[in-house]
């Protein structure tokens, strides 16, 4: 295996197997990447790195979310700064985002990519880049803490990120309104259920009729998860698993009570009903292809999302005084 | 004072031809800010030259169709019209202010027919077919309910226009659509339709704004005159329908979507116009709210089945000036009151107030008959065009570079087109190859 094209025909053959199970899927996504940093660092002029590093994907790849096709969001962590090493790492940054973009992960439209100076930093420069994210607390700045606690070492040690996460968890102790920052930035959500009751569906274009997922259904739970997971500290980062720990905790016990369950059977929706040809297609469903159960549950999902997205909110807001 | 009262009739009836010329304006900016940026400068310019072609048409055998002596079915003499009998000797409205009312409300019935031609439709096509609308389907409509045609006779109740202006105009925009089919673009594969959104919301918004407020020449001027002060009453019934068309629509619209779309609640307020028309003159101004309110919800639906249908109706003018015409025309028959029909021998009471079902019936027979007529001539003669004039749309390239360009060689918007233009070719070699 020695190109991205020969990965790409691996990746295409193999993944039909992966697409029962959400687990099985995440890890055969993780295996694809790993080969490709493989031969990232075989392209990049050294051949092998210069120091001590750590690769973290993130979005739904670093929260063991990604379905079918998904775009790419990654960033490096490396041992320390030196002019060699920002050079090299920019080099293998913008190598991986090319062979992951041959390999079937387009680029990112955020730019959230190790190519990205913003996301290919040492350690140290890390620790600034965070604080003056958290101090700032601009639209974008605080958007990217978001995607930064969702980060999960692919390669390399993970006590980089973990650390970088404690720092984010300290830093809201002693500053509680950035907590509440925090949950402004994704206080949005796409209406899901009309003034009838009804579920609201698109009304034009190649999705007439469906239903969008990802704005309706999963970023509500994902959202109001990652912030209480901010707030406790988690290192966790797939939803599942922040929900388990987040659940043991008595004050999020009745609020959290249904929430696996509706999250995970969100994941085999999209897991069994899709037809998935390109990345928008991941985020809708058709009306049409549920029974009536399916969307009595779909509906049923969709309003514990808002609940606890709102009960969140509430949350929030009353700690800040 | 009589003779006051004639000077008086005459300037109010000719403010009103004003009031209603100038809804052309309403139109122009209605038409242009609900279609895309590179048909601007043709939907609107088009307007003007057809309200020019159709005042020709109009003075020279139209007026003569409708009002001149003949039979049930049309009018046969006035035609060249040049009447100038002065107020004096006419002991009321003088023939030229009542004329150059008359063609007003011809032109706007024109302009609403050529909405369904929007953004596909060749040039020479609204020249020819403002020619045919003008002289053959128009004065033949209003000769039936206003020239003293059978339908007169019968009682219709049509105080402004909503059968012959709204509907007339609606059903011939109805077989234009149906045969000139759906713009490139707006139906996917599936069979699930795109928003080709209006390239200017704020265009659209003032163009219902001016259309409204000709509407109080449309409606207010209908009474002919100024007597008894019963102007009011139309103008208050118009605009209390208007205002309830447009908060029906846009509440429909967000309970319907969850979001309270702007051209859904403009065509709302044009909906509650059009649905007043016909019973501004008859009906009490809690039934005027009534008829408002169910013609902007009406209009959401309507709108929706159009696009279910295929039907391709880029600024709404089949919901708006048909669904909605037909509803306020029936209206009279529930909601006439006795004082402004029976007793004042203009057809019977609404059914609400005891008149039973009769004055419904010749609503309907009204509406079916026109709508038939416009329907059934519009489609037989766009079809003859279709073939003596080699098919009556641009070819597919012209339609996606732009009217503008393709039928008048420049762009209503030059600079942001020089810039669209490169994108515009790469589209068109995608779409053909």
């Amino acid at each position: 295996m020695e190109t991205y094209e020969s990965i790409k025909e691996w990746k295409d053959a193999h993944i039909p197997s992966y697409l029962s199970n959400n687990v099985e899927l995440n890890t055969f996504h993780d295996q694809v990447m790993l080969k490709v940093l493989e031969i990232a660092i075989e392209r990049t002029t050294l051949k092998k790195s210069p120091c001590k590093f750590t690769w973290f994907i993130t979005g739904s790849g670093g929260r063991l979310e990604q379905g079918l096709i998904s775009d790419q969001d990654h960033g490096i962590v490396y041992e320390k700064y030196t002019t060699e090493n920002d050079l090299y790492f920019k080099k293998l940054g913008e190598e991986l985002s090319k062979g992951l973009n041959i390999v079937g992960y387009p680029y990112c439209s955020g730019n959230i990519m190790s190519s990205n100076p913003i996301w290919c930093k040492s350690y140290k420069e890390w620790k600034v880049q965070l604080y003056k994210w958290m101090e700032e607390k601009s639209w974008e700045s605080i958007r990217y803490l978001q995607i930064f606690y969702d980060a999960r070492a692919l390669y390399g040690d993970t006590e980089y990120i973990n650390q970088l996460k404690t720092m984010i968890y300290e830093q809201q102790k002693d500053y509680p309104t950035l907590l509440k920052r925090l949950m402004e930035n994704v206080k949005l959500l796409k209406n899901a259920i009309g003034p009838m009751g009804q579920i609201l569906v698109e009304q034009h274009g190649v999705y007439q009729g469906h239903i969008n997922l990802k704005y309706a259904a999963f970023l509500p739970y994902v959202n109001s998860v990652r912030l209480l997971s901010i707030k406790e500290g988690l290192i966790e980062t797939s939803t599942l698993e922040r929900i388990e720990v987040l659940r043991e905790k008595k004050e999020y016990e009745e609020l959290l009570k249904d929430s696996y369950r509706n999250f995970e059977l969100l994941m085999n929706y999209r897991l069994t009903l899709f037809q998935v040809k390109e990345y928008d297609d991941t985020h809708y469903l058709n009306l049409k292809n549920l029974t009536k159960d399916q969307r009595k549950e779909i509906k049923r999902i969709l309003k514990y999302g808002k609940k606890l997205h709102d009960a969140v909110i509430e949350l929030v807001n009353v700690k800040e005084i | 004072m009589e003779a006051v009262v004639v000077l008086m009739d005459n300037l109010w009836v000719a403010i009103g031809a004003i009031l209603v010329f100038f809804m052309l304006g309403g139109f122009i900016l209605l038409e242009a800010g609900s279609t895309r940026m590179k048909n601007a400068g043709h939907v609107a310019g088009k307007t003007i030259f057809t309200a020019g072609l159709g005042t020709l048409v109009f003075w020279a055998v139209g007026y003569g169709f409708i009002y001149g002596d003949g039979n049930a079915f049309i009018g046969l003499s006035n035609f060249f019209y040049g009447d100038t009998t002065t107020a004096a000797d006419a002991g009321g409205l003088t023939p030229a202010v009542d004329f150059s009312f008359q063609v007003m409300f011809a032109l706007v019935a024109l302009t609403i027919a050529f909405g369904g031609f929007a953004e596909r439709a060749k040039l020479s096509v609204y020249v020819i077919f403002a020619i045919l609308f003008s002289a053959l389907i128009y004065p033949v409509v209003a000769h039936w309910i206003w020239g003293g045609g059978w339908l007169a006779e019968h009682g219709k109740q049509d105080f402004a226009g909503s059968t012959v202006v709204h509907l007339t105009g609606a059903m011939a925009a109805l077989a234009a659509t149906i045969i000139l089919k759906p713009r490139i673009g707006k139906y996917n594969k599936d069979g699930s339709s795109n928003v080709l959104a209006g390239h200017n919301q704020v265009y659209t918004t003032l163009g219902v704004l001016i259309l409204w407020v000709g509407w109080f020449g449309f409606n207010g001027a209908s009474t002919f005159g100024v007597a008894d002060g019963f102007l009011g009453y139309v103008i208050l019934n118009t605009q209390l329908a208007a205002g309830a068309g447009a908060v029906a629509a846009m509440f429909t619209a967000w309970v319907k979507t969850g979001k309270a779309d702007v051209p859904t609640t403009l065509n709302g307020a044009l909906a509650g116009l059009v649905a007043i028309t016909a019973s501004c003159g008859f009906v009490a101004p809690w039934a005027a709210v009534i008829i408002g309110l169910v013609g902007g919800v009406m209009v959401v639906f309507s709108m929706q089945l159009f696009e279910k249908l295929k039907i391709d109706d880029p600024i709404a003018a089949l919901s708006v000036h048909g669904t909605v015409g037909v509803w306020g025309t029936l209206s009279n028959g529930l909601f006439a009151l006795p004082a402004l029909s029976t007793d004042i021998g203009w057809g019977q009471a609404g059914l609400f107030y005891g008149g039973g079902w009769e004055q419904l019936g010749v609503q309907a027979l009204g509406v079916v008959a026109s709508g038939a007529y416009a329907f059934v001539v519009a489609f037989v003669l766009l079809k003859i065009m279709d073939k003596v004039m080699g098919g009556l749309r641009v070819t597919e390239e012209e339609e996606i570079m732009g009217l503008d360009i393709s039928e008048h060689g420049s762009y209503g918007y030059p600079e942001q087109m020089a810039l669209e233009e490169v994108k515009l070719t790469t589209a068109a070699t995608k779409d053909k190859f």
